[in-house]
Order: C-alpha cells, then structure tokens, then sequence
C-alpha cells in the first residue's frame, strides 16, 4: 500500500513540463477557486470546534451573548473547575479509556486473526462463512438493542466491563479489513519458510504475520478506539449506575439534567474531544492509508 | 495456495504430517471468535428480537405471545410512520448529497499539484473522530433558535435572525442532516480520494488520446473505476444513517412533535423509556428487514466483498 503522497510524486514529476505548468497553474483562476472553496471548507470544518472551544471558556452568561464573541471576555476556567469539582468527570474519562484500551487490544488481535484466517487458507465453507461475516455489517444496531440488553441482563452479564467490551471485540469491518491487507502483504513464501522452520500456525501467526500486518494495525487500532470511547446508544442501555458512565453518557446525563445548559459540558466535551484528537493526530496517516486501503481494492 | 508444492513436501521431515492437518483446522479456529461472539450477539437476539415482537412485554414476568399485534400496530402507528420518513429522508440525503459531495471534495483534493492536500484531507475528516454527543452539543450552540451563533452571525451580516432552527419542524430536518454532512462527508472523501489516486494513469491517458474531455473521461474512466470504493461507501453510509441516533436524541429529542425522530430513537423509546419492549422488538425487526434487504441488494449489485 503506497501512500496517496507517494503516488502522486511520479504524476507531478514529468520533467520537461514542470515548470512551465507551474507557473502557469499558479495564475490560473480555477486554482484561486479551487484553493477558495477548500479554504472555506476548512472554515466550515474548524469554526464550529473553535467556537466550542471559546465557549467553554466563557462565561455562562457570555456563551449566547450577542454580538458572539470569539475571543472570551472576560475568559474564565470557572466551567472546567465547577466541572471537575460537581462532577465525577474523571471516572468517566477513565472508565470511557480503560474501556476502550481493552476493546482496542481484543480488537486488533482478534479481527488480525480472523482476517489472516480469511486471506490465507483454503477451508471448505470459506465463501459462505466470508459472506455471513461480511453480511453481518448490514444488522443496524438499532435492530438488536433490545433483545441484546435483555439477553445480557438476563444472563447476568450486565456488568459494565464485560457488556461494554466483549460483544464488540470481533467487528466484521475490522476483520474485512485485516483480511485485504493481509492478502496485499503477507508473501505465500513467507508463511511456507515459517513453516518448514517449524513454526505451528499460530506461531506463524504470531510472529511472522503480525510484524508485516503494524502499518493496518494502527488504523484498526484508532478506529476501534474511536468507536469505543464515542459510543452512546449502547451504554445509555446497559449502564445504569452514575459510577461506571462513560465520557459520552455523562455528558449526556449531565446536559439533560442541567436543563440543557451548555457552560458545564461545553467543557466537558472539550475534554473528552482531545483523546480522540490526540490519538487522531498521532496516527493520523496510518489511520487514513489504513481505512481506505481495504475498501479500495475491494 | 494450500497445497504445499512439492519442494516443501521433500523438506518435510517425518512427523510433519500432523502439521498439515493443523492446516485443515488452523483458519477455522482463527476465524472462530468472531463466529462465537457473532452467534451470541448478534443472531441470537436477532432471533430473539423476532421472538419477542410477536409479545406484549414490560420487562417483568414471562413475555406474553399476542402474534403480530406487534407488527399491526406499528402499520396504524403515526410515530412509527415518522420515524421511517425521516429516517429514510436522512439517508436519501446521505446517498444523494453526501455521497456526491464527498466525491467532488475528492477530485478537488486529487488536482494535480495540489498544495496542503493532507492538510485539507485531514481537517474534513476530523469531525468522524469526534463522538456524535459532542457534535450534537456543539451545533446547539450554532443553531441554538434564540442566541445561537447562526442566528447571530445573520443578524449581524443581514439583519435577519431569529431561524428557530430546532423548532420549526423542517428546520430541525435541516440542522439534523446538516450534522449528518459535516460529520460524514470528510470521512468519505478519504475514501473517494483513495479510489482516484488508485486509477492507472494510463486509463486516463488512454482516453484523452481518444479525444475524450474531462466531463467523458470522467463518466468513462473515473466512475466505473471507482465502483468497488463507492459500494463500500455507499453501504456503510446506509447502515449508519439508518441507525441515526445521537444527534436528534440530542438536539431536538426527536422533536418538534415527532419531525426529527429516527427509528433508532423510536426502538429506544418504545424499549427503554415506554418499556414496550415487545412492540420495541417488533420496529427493530421491521428495521432489520428494510436496512438488510437494501444492504444486501447493494452488496450484490456491486459485488462488494469479493476480491476476484
């Protein structure tokens, strides 16, 4: 898998042509309108978490003062402080990470495993079983939320940990994926060297597949995260004791029973926000490479 | 590929051959948790979910068969009504304006030469890295009807305000789907731009000798070759703004009346709220039914999934 960036350099790079075109690229009014449009998209993408961030440091008087303001004035860190101190914020950070670190490791390995299953054998059934995996990515949540929680709390598997990690460990998309890079960068030749060395397939697995597999373990790494830490619908279901929410959940929790007041969990959401930013701008390539790779062969 | 060429077969040394059976069953335990986890949370309540539709259950005691009242119900129910509308109206509109949107933004990222491409790429995709929650929370400052930064921002530039964004029942559409386009179309970008850049420059080049244009090549070269990204994209947006959930159940509850409610909030309340879990079961499986029959036609058709 080349990076888009890498791709590209050979198509810019013809060379009697390049300056010439460039020159006149510059100039040329589609490119002004071209750079303009993506420009004022970039605004339409950052202004709304600007303003978010403004207004957490505002205050609670001040965030739908008129003329709006981006600039705090005065700026105050009276809304982190009043949240941190009323809130059990910080147990729903945790709990939202620890959450989410846990599913992320399943994640990884088990979708790695199942999809190098899936890449590299031949089994009877394999066509079927690929299908009903693929398929499952068309069961809408929404449909099995109800018998699920009464299945789970029946079942006596109600308890946070598990019921918010372990039915989603094994996602088909992650699995569709692994599959697809496991296809393009795992040499058959490899896998037979391993073999005659000795290695049991597992071992094979372990410790030849999973080193060539790093660059689309990160992007299912971050993507697993992501969907983990920002889920809603699942968690408002199951969890029903204030001491094991969630970051989402909370600040839910926390904007209804604050009649809709925006000073507290606009400082909330800034807070849970940068997490997923940091994990986003860390692995941002490998992430983005990593997604698109599988669905672009497909 | 299974087969182990001769020359392997000459190197195995004896008591190798237990090794070929592991071969046998090796991908079938590593494909197995998912099958494991997949039957119990997800078939099974299926299953159960089919069973339960045809109950009147609260919860407590034993879920009381009344056949497809359930299902009667719902064909009379005007919530439920509402909630396939605008459900289906959200994700028409991902399918007729994101999609497209999101391929345009592409081959505007893909012009040649193109200065801060990552930049750009990374900046729309952002927002898919946020939880829903907190978009939701941020675009109630934005539309907020009274003093939001909308209303104020027109007022300021065209002395006209006072949109009640979230209270007028097509507004409230309107600011749904709007968090439904700045959400998803960055995400699929990435994905369109992926395909283009993945287009043998040869077929382009190919095609200009022929004298095609840039709208012909574009239809000729360019669609046809993104077809498999543009199915893959085409089905995760549906099952995602089928199951829309947050942002109405945040911004608007579903409201004004019931102009913004999806059907995932309609399971939801029918289950958790209403404890009608029954008739919750019942608008899941009809759910199940319209979103997988669409998945699936859309699988087939473009062959999604398959790699030869």
């Amino acid at each position: 898998m080349s990076t888009p960036t890498l791709a590209r350099a050979p198509r810019a790079g013809g060379p009697a042509t390049v300056p010439v075109a460039r020159t006149h690229r510059r100039l040329r009014p589609g490119r002004v309108a071209l750079y303009a449009v993506l420009g004022l998209l970039t605004v339409v993408y950052v202004a709304p978490l600007l303003w978010a961030v403004s207004s957490s440091f505002k205050d609670r008087s001040d965030i739908f003062a008129f003329p709006p303001a981006l600039v705090p004035d005065p700026a105050t860190l009276d809304n982190y402080v009043n949240l941190l101190a009323t809130q059990p914020f910080w147990r729903w950070m945790l709990m939202s990470t620890v959450v989410a670190v846990v599913s992320t490791v399943a994640t990884v390995f088990l979708c790695s495993l199942a999809g190098f299953g899936f890449a590299k054998y031949e089994f009877r059934g394999k066509r079927v079983l690929f299908d009903v995996m693929f398929s499952s990515l068309a069961i809408p949540f929404a449909v099995i939320v109800v018998p699920l929680f009464v299945l789970v709390a029946k079942l006596g598997l109600a308890n946070p940990f598990f019921a918010l990690v372990v039915p989603w460990v094994a996602p088909a998309f992650g699995i569709f994926m692994m599959r697809q890079y496991t296809e393009q960068s795992v040499p058959d030749e490899i896998l037979d060297a391993a073999r005659i060395d000795g290695c049991s397939e597992l071992r094979t697995f372990l410790s030849v597949v999973m080193p060539l597999l790093r660059p689309a373990v990160g992007a299912l790494a971050v993507w697993s995260f992501l969907n983990s830490y920002n889920t809603l619908l699942w968690p408002l279901v199951i969890i029903a004791e204030p001491e094991f929410y969630t970051v989402p959940l909370g600040l839910q929790a926390l904007f209804g029973a604050e009649g809709r007041q925006y000073d507290l969990v606009m400082a909330g959401s800034v807070l849970a926000a940068v997490p997923a930013l940091i994990v986003f701008f860390v692995l941002r390539k490998q992430l983005v490479n990593g997604l698109t790779a599988g669905a672009v062969k497909g | 590929m299974t087969k182990p060429s001769p020359t392997t077969d000459a190197l195995r040394t004896p008591g190798i051959p237990r090794r070929r059976d592991q071969r046998q069953w090796a991908p079938y335990l590593f494909i197995s948790p998912f099958f494991l986890l997949f039957t119990v949370f997800m078939v099974v309540p299926v299953g159960a979910g089919i069973y339960l539709s045809l109950t009147d259950w609260a919860g407590l005691g034993s879920p009381e068969y009344v056949g497809l009242a359930n299902y009667s119900r719902l064909l009379r129910d005007a919530s439920f009504g509402a909630a396939l509308a605008n459900t289906a109206f959200y994700t028409v509109f991902a399918m007729v304006v994101v999609l497209p949107l999101a391929l345009l933004i592409a081959l505007a990222l893909d012009a040649k030469g193109l200065r801060l491409r990552d930049f750009f790429r990374l900046t729309y995709f952002m927002p898919v890295v946020l939880s829903p929650i907190v978009i939701a929370l941020i675009f109630g400052l934005v539309f907020d009807g009274e003093y939001g930064l909308l209303n104020a921002t027109l007022e300021a530039l065209f002395g006209v305000g006072g949109v009640s964004w979230l209270t007028d029942p097509w507004w409230a559409r309107v600011v749904v789907v709007v968090l439904v386009l700045w959400r998803w179309t960055g995400y699929l970008t990435i994905f369109f731009l992926a395909g283009l850049q993945n287009i043998p420059r040869e077929l382009h080049e190919a095609a200009e000798l022929d004298g095609a244009g840039v709208v012909r090549r574009f239809f000729a070269v360019t669609v046809p070759q993104l077809k498999p990204v543009t199915a893959f994209i085409a089905v995760t947006m549906l099952v995602n703004t089928a199951q829309i959930f947050e942002e109405p159940f945040l911004l608007t509850q579903g409201g004004p009346g019931e102009a913004t409610l999806s059907v995932s909030m309609f399971v939801y309340r029918a289950g958790f709220q209403r404890q009608e879990l029954g008739y919750a079961a019942a608008a899941g499986v009809v759910m199940f039914v319209i979103v997988f029959v669409l998945g699936r036609l859309g699988t087939r058709a473009f062959g999604v999934g398959r790699n030869r």
